[in-house]
């Protein structure tokens, strides 16, 4: 395993990763869901990450979102590798440093919006917890559905709760596995409304998705393929959620667009 | 994460599965009632027992015919022959350095008859240390005398169950009314005391005291004893005079070694009988608490169960949390406060249930139980402790569980 320091550059990034790999027995095969990945996320940033299934970039996410430890290579985070941490200080990077969105929302579904916001806070030991969540829920539009459980509340919605809870501890990273994957275009569309806005107030946003649409809204593409960096550009003509929401043919709130 | 904390998520799963939780709680309420009645009761009954013997006089040898292991007869013609008013004076005489008393009797159950009113009861012949020997005290008239003894004079006294019996009420004075036993014509010249049930059950007032001479010779036609009270002048010298009774009697009976297979007669020690019945005392409560522990145990192993299947069903609420940030400590103190609560939530529940069956069984036998605030005090301990001992493993699985794994799970 290759636990050596690296020496950190001048202006380090806020992410680098250099030659990680992830390797999975399943009986007698190997698996390299990740095969030396190499690359660097400056401050600022909003970068997609795109592949076929099965090339790799969920495991990447989860690297990069310290759900799971490489099997080699290191992971620099924010000035401090984090490959080979153990589980506690693993969870105090998860719950002070990212912020993370699932693509199946993953709200405590006895909670209130209110409560699954404040959770993480809870976990970090965070002051005035209340009031962080409620402005949170508050940014993302949804201060009068705070008490309502995640039944009650539309996909698309409790999407935006969960984007409420990733960003409530001031994290510096907030990361999407395929965050518009289960809701319908126009809330998709919302949801990508909110990165865009977080990452012009200075938040990294890091997102997984394998829809093309949903990737040119950010500024950085990452292409990855049977866990390799297949290309890595920035987006030339990026798309912005605010103009198509603004447009008068998608304004509607419901119809054939909702699925 | 703060305690506060904790325990406001495992009472929030308690309430998310209410049926559950309660039944699981059961068994810790059934096993920690279990300690808290078993603990009243025992001592509850102990104590009662110690009582009633004490009211006889620790100091009191009792002496019985024949040599087995088998109380003084009820009826004349069971008892064996071998114990005689002649041993009871020679007692008196022989012994007096360590006897203050001796209270030879007679009991036989018989019919009186008052009129047309029969009622059938436990006659006992006995001379004036009856009262005294067995703490009976006069309500009305007088006791039976020497002279009475001497004369074999057909008086009686009644306890007040006769009384009632015969005249239909307790409070009847029946001084000087005339009651026919075995076709004898006797006056009754005292009224007995209520004494009330003895912690045996047994109606101590329900009972007929006539001469002994009259009893052997004008009722039963018989010239042995169905007991000797001894009263011991000390209980220091008690097994002395137990000693001395026992070799005269051997002396008078003719009886050859090898001894006590040979003896015709046995002597009950009231300080041996309650060290006894403390002793069984003793058994019993650890018997009940053994049966409790067990309870106890099988309550605990059900919270095990029941947080193994919580842990599995809640694999994905262990990766949400773990993903945002919970360490495996955090968890793991979410499902031991959970289990800890389940157990102590049933202790309580258990302690309160038990301390009322406890007043009640009390209420209805008569005995002096009161709950015992030890052992309720044990009880919640012990069973927070079970919560937290069965609750561990559960608790290491559901905090050992890997974020990712546990998010893919449906």
């Amino acid at each position: 395993m290759d636990t050596q320091q690296h020496p950190p550059p001048a202006a380090p990034p806020l992410i680098g990763l250099r030659d990680i790999r992830k390797v999975y027995r399943m009986g007698d095969q190997e698996v390299r869901a990740l095969d030396g990945v190499s690359l660097s996320i400056a401050e600022g940033e909003l970068v997609a990450i795109m592949g076929p299934s099965g090339s790799g970039k969920s495991t990447l996410m989860h690297v990069l979102g310290c759900l799971d430890a490489p099997t080699s290579g290191s992971y620099q985070l924010n000035g401090e590798e984090v490959s080979q941490l153990p589980d506690a200080e693993l969870a105090r990077v998860r719950n002070r440093t990212i912020g993370f969105v699932f693509q199946s929302f993953n709200l405590l579904p006895s909670f209130t919006a209110l409560e699954n916001v404040e959770l993480p806070m809870i976990y970090g030991r965070a002051k005035d917890r209340r009031r962080k969540a409620l402005a949170a829920l508050e940014r993302v539009g949804l201060a009068d559905r705070v008490h309502h459980k995640p039944s009650e509340l539309s996909g698309g919605q409790q999407q935006r709760v969960a984007i409420a809870r990733a960003i409530a501890g001031e994290p510096r990273v907030l990361m999407g596995d395929e965050p518009t994957g289960n809701v319908a275009m126009r809330q998709g569309e919302e949801i990508m409304q909110i990165f865009q806005e977080l990452n012009e107030h200075g938040i990294t946003v890091i997102l997984v998705t394998h829809e093309a649409h949903i990737a040119r809204h950010a500024r950085r593409l990452i292409q990855v393929q049977d866990g390799r960096v297949l290309y890595d550009r920035p987006i030339m003509h990026r798309l912005l959620a605010s103009e198509w929401l603004a447009q008068p043919e998608n304004a509607v709130t419901s119809g054939p667009l909702e699925l | 994460m703060l305690s506060m904390e904790a325990i406001g998520f495992a009472l929030r799963a308690l309430r998310d599965n209410k049926l559950r939780s309660g039944l699981t709680m059961l068994g810790v309420v059934i096993g920690v009632s279990a300690v808290v009645v078993a603990v009243a009761v025992g001592q509850g009954a102990a104590a009662g027992v110690t009582n009633s013997v004490g009211q006889l006089g620790s100091n009191q040898l009792t002496i019985i015919p024949g040599a087995g292991r088998i109380g003084p007869g009820q009826v004349g013609g069971a008892t064996p022959e071998t114990l005689k008013p002649e041993d009871g004076e020679a007692i008196k005489k022989r012994c007096a350095r360590t006897v203050l008393e001796v209270s030879p009797q007679v009991r036989s159950t018989l019919v009186l008859k008052a009129g047309s009113k029969t009622w059938r009861t436990s006659v006992t012949g006995s001379n004036p240390t009856f009262l005294s020997v067995n703490n009976y005290v006069l309500e009305r008239g007088r006791g039976l005398t020497e002279e009475d003894e001497d004369t074999r004079a057909r008086v009686i006294c009644l306890g007040k169950t006769v009384v009632q019996n015969l005249y239909g009420s307790r409070t009847y004075n029946c001084l000087g009314q005339e009651i026919n036993i075995n076709r004898v014509r006797f006056r009754v010249v005292g009224i007995l005391r209520e004494k009330g049930a003895s912690s045996f059950g047994q109606d101590q007032d329900d009972l007929v005291w006539t001469p002994l001479s009259t009893a052997m010779h004008r009722i039963l036609n018989q010239n042995y004893l169905s007991s000797i009270n001894v009263q011991c002048r000390s209980p220091k010298t008690m097994d002395l005079a137990q000693e001395q009774v026992v070799q005269l009697l051997r002396r008078r009976h003719r009886l050859s070694p090898p001894f006590p297979d040979n003896d015709d007669f046995q002597v009950l020690n009231q300080a041996q009988f309650l060290s006894t019945v403390k002793m069984i005392g003793g058994i019993l409560t650890v018997l009940l608490a053994g049966i409790a522990a067990i309870s106890l145990t099988v309550g605990g192993v059900g919270i095990m169960n029941i947080m193994l299947v919580s842990v599995t069903e809640r694999t994905r609420e262990i990766g949400i949390r773990k993903a945002l940030g919970a360490t495996e400590a955090d968890i793991r103190l979410q499902f031991l406060v959970e289990s800890a609560l389940l157990s102590v939530i049933g202790g309580l529940m258990g302690v309160a249930f038990g301390a009322s069956v406890a007043f009640a069984a009390g209420k209805i036998t008569g005995w002096p139980i009161t709950p015992n605030f030890l052992s309720m005090g044990v009880a919640v301990g012990v069973s927070a402790a079970i919560g937290i001992f069965f609750g561990f493993w559960p608790a290491r699985r559901a905090s050992a569980l890997h974020p990712i794994e546990a998010l893919r799970r449906e």
